[in-house]
């Protein structure tokens, strides 16, 4: 897995992400959000010239109350309509952009293998689709319409400055670059600090998740200081982040309000004089003022939206990596009955550096019943994932019917092989939904799986029997009725081969016994693979295979191995004393 | 006791007006802020104050000396006009600066009140309340308070003192063009009165469709295996495309409405430019106002109505921020139920002769229905017990009894001799040890792990921590982690199984070496052999600890020298493994 991950990272370096090319796709609306963008933004640069425009046509005696009117209301009237219909642009452009983004990831992920999944880390990909998502639309809805409105400001304003009186606009303008610089030096320091606040947040949000997920245990040793203690580092920390972040926003804002100020000063003492001397109208004087205001808030808002284009860039970037992922290549598209003979033959699996398993070989045939027994962390899960081809082998090959597992319609081997899982998987659908989970399954398949699981009388006392809704962490059922369920779906199937890993660790004795025997009379074809701790259940079984630190070191029947592999015997003595009672 | 968290009563509240909840929940949080919020204010006042006399030195400068050409006195305002600005950067900063720590520590404090509230409530509210649920509920609400507190609280608080100020000064200057210059800000406020049914309606559609969307998702990838084994991948597909669409179609309207507002404000204030301009002029045309007090005028009016636009646009930010801090006081008004008694009143002794005891105990997590209906029970010290009977008998709710995990529903738990529930937390937890059925890991390394929760060793050197774990002769187990003591554990990751989980678990527990041992199907998913291993290392816990073990492998409980049998919320003693075998083989389960 390790090694995955560095070819990932690998990846991320070559691919630099381009947030224009995403924007290509949406060039239309994108265009309309431009082109809306503009229009608005020229019509309220207007609002002071026609201000200044009545100030100086009433001092010279030519005032027409109407026209101005008209005019202004005409340019109000423009600007509600235009920035309206931008913010709806906005709203479109960044919905279509996320939820498009969704489905494409989504669709990726569901042709990926297994593996990809596990490799990437389920929590990494969720925020994929959560947060990067969200921070590519945040760059859609606010960065686009802000750069281009802030761009047209900028230069449509210091044109009109210039035109009005250059030699005042000059000196105006000239504060701008200490501004900018400002701005830029400040938000640059910042940007890192937000790294640094979110690295605390995260933090802060595990110790309190792992003091929701732990609560039985941290109750149990009583050992809440302990949490508080971890909690309050965490917390302090994201304390001590954003404090200096405020630091430098505290001095940020007076900064910027005093240069400003200077600016004003700078038109109060320079126009001043130009308008006692008569080389500038008055209405020209008020309109310097106006015009200084809307010319700030341009160049902070390019500064903020830095930080957004930044995070959004990153956010691309790692949803590339997703998108841009290889797909594992297509299985064959054979579609036969399978009859049930399996042959491993050297195989392994490695996850990275580590080898999960060592060469394993055995074969078993159609209707057979085969153990799989070994200590823990022996590889009995992993060799299960490779039976059903969720993993692929690192090295060698699995032969189903004669045939190579990859030869097969992935589709077609999983609606014959069931799988019942260690860890319980339930959907939040009807009870009858999560155990017909596949969508081939029969009525009367349905409840023969009902009944061989020994779940009747579970279903009967349920308010809404198979109706009931059951839920992901149901705290209604106990560990065995979950494992149960688990069962009766991989028997709904009515599988030709079912593989079960550990099934009978959260199962009584009495039910195990009348659920395995269930399992016999009802599916006398099926060929059974059972990872198990417990001897006594398997000693009939055809086959037992034994595995430590993922080699296979035995494989033969109870008496063989009685006989000839000492590790057998020991697992054997460890349990006797009971089965003999 | 009924710890699940419902709906708010924010909603009720919300008749009120916003800003009045807002000030009931704010100011009580404040008080220990005093003089940081002091200092915030004056520097409010200063700085907001300098915002508002700068248009009236332009206006005189412009009225009085550049009317009459002098350029002295231009000079001198302007040397005024340099001193008010600097008065001005000092005061914008101390009021960035304090208001802002205040905000911070303000979330500091309210973080570590739910976070001291989260330890102190019983296993049954984290029980009630699925864990996901709980961890986003808390995790996302303090995030709204955080942007609140760090990034809207200091606009909020500033922009509504400029406006009051403005309008003050608006309607000081020409009461009747103040007026005037006002009525399109009600007009605005009424616009948004109206509109906001429709803007909440929509938000909250949204809303409820990104949550049933997440939680598709959540669904799908987290239990990714189960589809592709079963062919569903097509099927959860179509579900999530569905929810995402249904998403978008909301998102879209919600932000149809909510953007209504701010080009709304923005009419306001060129109307009430354009109101001003034409009225003012005309004033000045009759001679009862000047130029340059219509200059200052217009200036009023863009800062009465930029930080209205301003507050209009952090108002859902405010509304986010108290649902948040709502749900939040939810959590913090609950109490637990299972506080330490008083020892004075309640706390008879009994005479100690066993170390653990059921008396009449009655249990019920909901009510109405008994999961242990009159139990009664005593467990010797130094011996073996073992629990067994069909799943969902009851073993576990026993168990979980006797660590007080839960309290009785009627019925008294003695821990020697004592009421379990007059036992000080901390001592109580020394006697009794228990493995739980889902054992729980901490990120961090093993040693981390097994030393949880136990402060004996932290002094110990490693050379001595190895020694003592050579001693209890758990340095075998260990083995079975690559890295030994030092191997990191990842949670939620599938690098280590549940085997390697709940050997963790055992050394843990064992290392306390408590009086009272449980173990809940605690070694269900470790291989014979280790379990052997293990079973070795119990008999040489000292001679008095109890052990309890709840187990349907028959091989854990062999050396048990009493065996109970739980079913239908039943204990009964079963005497010998044999009859214990007979009562499980044909007893009918009763769940």
């Amino acid at each position: 897995m390790a090694k995955k991950q560095k070819n990932v990272s690998k990846q991320k370096s070559s691919t630099s992400p381009s947030l224009f090319g995403l924007m290509q796709r949406y060039w239309g609306i994108i265009t309309l959000l431009i082109v809306l963008t503009i229009v608005a933004n020229a019509l309220s640069v207007a609002v002071p010239r026609i201000i200044a425009g009545a100030i100086d046509t009433y001092a010279a005696g030519s005032f027409s109350l109407e026209k101005i009117i008209v005019e202004f209301l005409a340019v109000s009237v423009g600007i509600f309509v235009f920035t309206y219909l931008q913010n709806i642009a906005q709203v479109l452009a960044s919905e279509r952009v996320a939820r498009d983004m969704r489905s494409d990831i989504m669709a990726k992920i569901s042709v990926q293998p297994f593996s990809y999944i596990e490799s990437v880390t389920p929590a990494k990909l969720l925020t994929n689709l959560t947060a990067d998502v969200d921070a590519v639309k945040t760059f859609v809805s606010l960065a686009i319409s802000s750069l281009v409105a802030s761009a047209f400001l900028i230069g449509a304003v210091a044109v009109l400055l210039l035109l009005m009186d250059w030699k005042l606009g000059l000196v105006v303008l000239a504060i701008m670059p200490f501004l900018g610089a400002t701005i830029f030096f400040v938000l640059s320091r910042v940007r890192k600090l937000f790294i640094k606040s979110q690295e605390a947040i995260d933090w802060l949000n595990k110790v309190i998740s792992e003091s929701i997920l732990g609560a039985a245990l941290i109750r149990l040793l009583a050992s809440q200081n302990q949490e508080y203690e971890k909690f309050l580092a965490a917390n302090t920390q994201a304390k001590r982040v954003s404090l200096k972040i405020l630091g430098l926003f505290a001095s940020l804002v007076p900064i910027i309000t005093f240069l400003t100020n200077l600016a004003t000063l700078a038109i109060v003492l320079m126009g001043g004089h130009f308008v006692i001397v008569g080389a500038m109208s008055l209405g020209n004087f008020t309109a310097f003022n106006s015009y200084l205001a809307i010319l700030i808030f341009p160049i902070m808002i390019i500064g903020f939206m830095s930080n957004v284009i930044a995070q959004a860039q990153a956010s691309y970037g790692r949803i590339l990596l997703v998108l841009g992922a290889p797909i594992e290549k297509k299985t064959g598209g054979l579609k036969a009955k399978l009859r049930g003979d399996i042959e491993v033959k050297n195989v392994s699996l490695n996850f990275g550096e580590k080898a999960v398993l060592k060469d394993i070989s055995f074969s078993l045939k159609a209707g057979s019943k085969t153990a799989i027994i070994g200590p823990t962390a022996a590889g009995k899960t992993q060799l299960l994932y490779l039976l059903t081809g969720i993993l692929p082998a690192s090295v060698g090959e699995i032969f189903f019917d004669g045939k190579k597992l990859n030869e097969y319609d992935k589709e077609s081997l999983h609606s014959q092989v069931g799988f019942v899982f260690q860890d319980s998987a339930l959907f939040n659908l009807s009870l009858r939904e999560n155990i017909a989970f596949s969508n081939t399954v029969k009525d009367e398949n349905l409840e023969k799986a009902i009944v061989t699981a020994e779940l009747q009388d579970f279903v009967e006392q349920l308010p809404e029997k198979l109706g009931t809704i059951v839920s992901e962490r149901g705290t209604s059922l106990s560990g065995g009725q979950k494992q149960r369920i688990m069962l009766a779906r991989a028997l709904a199937l009515d599988p030709k081969v079912l593989l079960l890993d550990d099934f009978t660790a959260r199962v009584d004795t009495n039910t195990e016994g009348k659920i395995l025997s269930n399992i016999t009379k009802n599916y006398p074809k099926l060929t059974l693979i059972s990872v198990t701790q417990k001897i006594s259940a398997i000693e009939h079984y055809d086959q037992i295979i034994l595995l430590m630190e993922g080699e296979l070191l035995a494989k033969g029947t109870h008496d063989q191995l009685i006989s000839t592999c000492p590790e057998y015997v020991q697992i054997y003595q460890s349990q006797r004393s009971t089965n003999q009672i | 006791m009924n710890y699940s968290l419902t709906k708010t009563d924010f909603e009720k509240e919300k008749e009120k007006g916003v800003l009045f909840t807002a000030w009931k929940r704010l100011v009580p949080l404040m008080v220990e802020e005093k003089r940081a919020v002091t200092i915030a204010i004056v520097a409010i006042l200063v700085s907001s104050a300098v915002t508002l006399v700068v248009p009236i030195i332009i206006a005189r400068i412009i009225d009085v000396y550049i009317v009459s050409k002098n350029f002295q006195g231009v000079m001198t305002f302007s040397e005024i006009l340099l001193v008010v600005f600097l008065v001005g950067l000092v005061s914008t900063y101390l009021q960035v600066k304090t208001l802002g720590g205040v905000g911070r520590r303000l979330l500091f404090n309210l973080r570590g009140k739910v976070f001291n509230k989260l330890q102190e409530l019983p296993v049954a509210f984290f029980n009630q309340n699925k864990a996901g649920d709980l961890i986003s509920r808390i995790n996302n609400d303090t995030e709204k308070l955080n942007q609140f507190f760090a990034q809207a609280l200091m606009q909020f608080i500033g922009n509504i003192v400029l406006i009051l100020g403005t309008g003050i000064f608006l309607l000081a200057i020409n009461l009747q063009l103040g007026l005037i210059a006002l009525v399109p800000a009600v007009l605005a406020l009424v616009a948004t009165q109206l509109l906001s049914p429709w803007v909440k309606r929509t938000s909250l559609k949204s809303l409820q469709t990104l949550g049933s969307m997440s939680g598709e998702i959540q669904e799908s990838i987290n239990n990714f295996k189960v589809i592709v084994v079963f062919n569903r991948l097509g099927y959860f597909r179509e579900k999530f495309r569905q929810a995402n669409q249904l998403n978008y179609s909301a998102s879209v309207s919600a932000g149809i409405a909510s953007n209504v507002f701010n080009p709304i404000y923005g009419l306001a204030s060129s109307l009430a430019q354009l109101v001003v301009l034409a009225i003012g002029i005309l004033l000045i045309s009759q001679g009862r106002f000047t130029i340059g007090l219509l200059v200052g005028f217009l200036l009023y009016v863009n800062s009465f109505y930029n930080p209205l636009r301003q507050l209009a646009s952090v108002w859902p930010s405010l509304q986010l921020a108290l649902a948040g801090l709502d749900r939040i006081s939810q959590v913090l008004a609950l109490e637990s139920d299972l506080a330490p008694k008083p020892q004075e009143t309640d706390c008879p002794l009994t005479e100690a002769e066993s170390v653990l005891e059921f008396k009449n105990v009655f249990f019920q997590y909901v009510e109405g229905k008994d999961v242990l209906k009159d139990v009664n029970f005593k467990l010797d010290s130094g011996k073996t017990y073992a629990l067994v009977g069909p799943t969902g008998g009851g073993k576990t709710t026993t168990a979980s009894l006797m660590a007080r995990l839960y309290d009785p529903s009627s019925g008294t738990v003695l821990l020697e001799g004592k009421d379990i529930r007059c036992w000080d937390p901390s001592e109580r937890v020394k006697k009794i040890g228990f493995i739980l059925q889902e054992p729980f890991l901490f990120t961090g390394t093993v040693r981390e792990n097994i030393l949880y929760g136990n402060g004996e060793y932290g002094e110990f050197s490693d050379e001595q921590f190895r020694q003592a774990l050579e001693k209890m002769q758990l340095t075998k187990l260990l083995e079975r982690f690559p890295d030994g003591l030092d191997t990191h554990i990842a949670v939620g990751g599938d690098a280590i199984s549940l085997g390697q989980k709940q050997l963790i678990a055992f050394i843990r527990a064992a290392l306390r070496s408590p009086d009272v041992l449980i173990l809940d199907e605690a070694t269900a998913n470790i291989d014979t052999v280790t379990e052997k291993l293990l079973e070795e290392i119990l008999k040489n816990l000292p001679a008095k600890t109890t052990k309890i073990i709840i187990a349907h492998r028959l091989n854990t409980i062999e050396n048990a020298d009493e065996i109970f049998f739980v079913n239908g919320g039943q204990v009964t003693n079963a005497g010998s493994m044999e009859q214990a075998l007979d009562m499980l083989l044909h007893g009918k389960r009763q769940s």
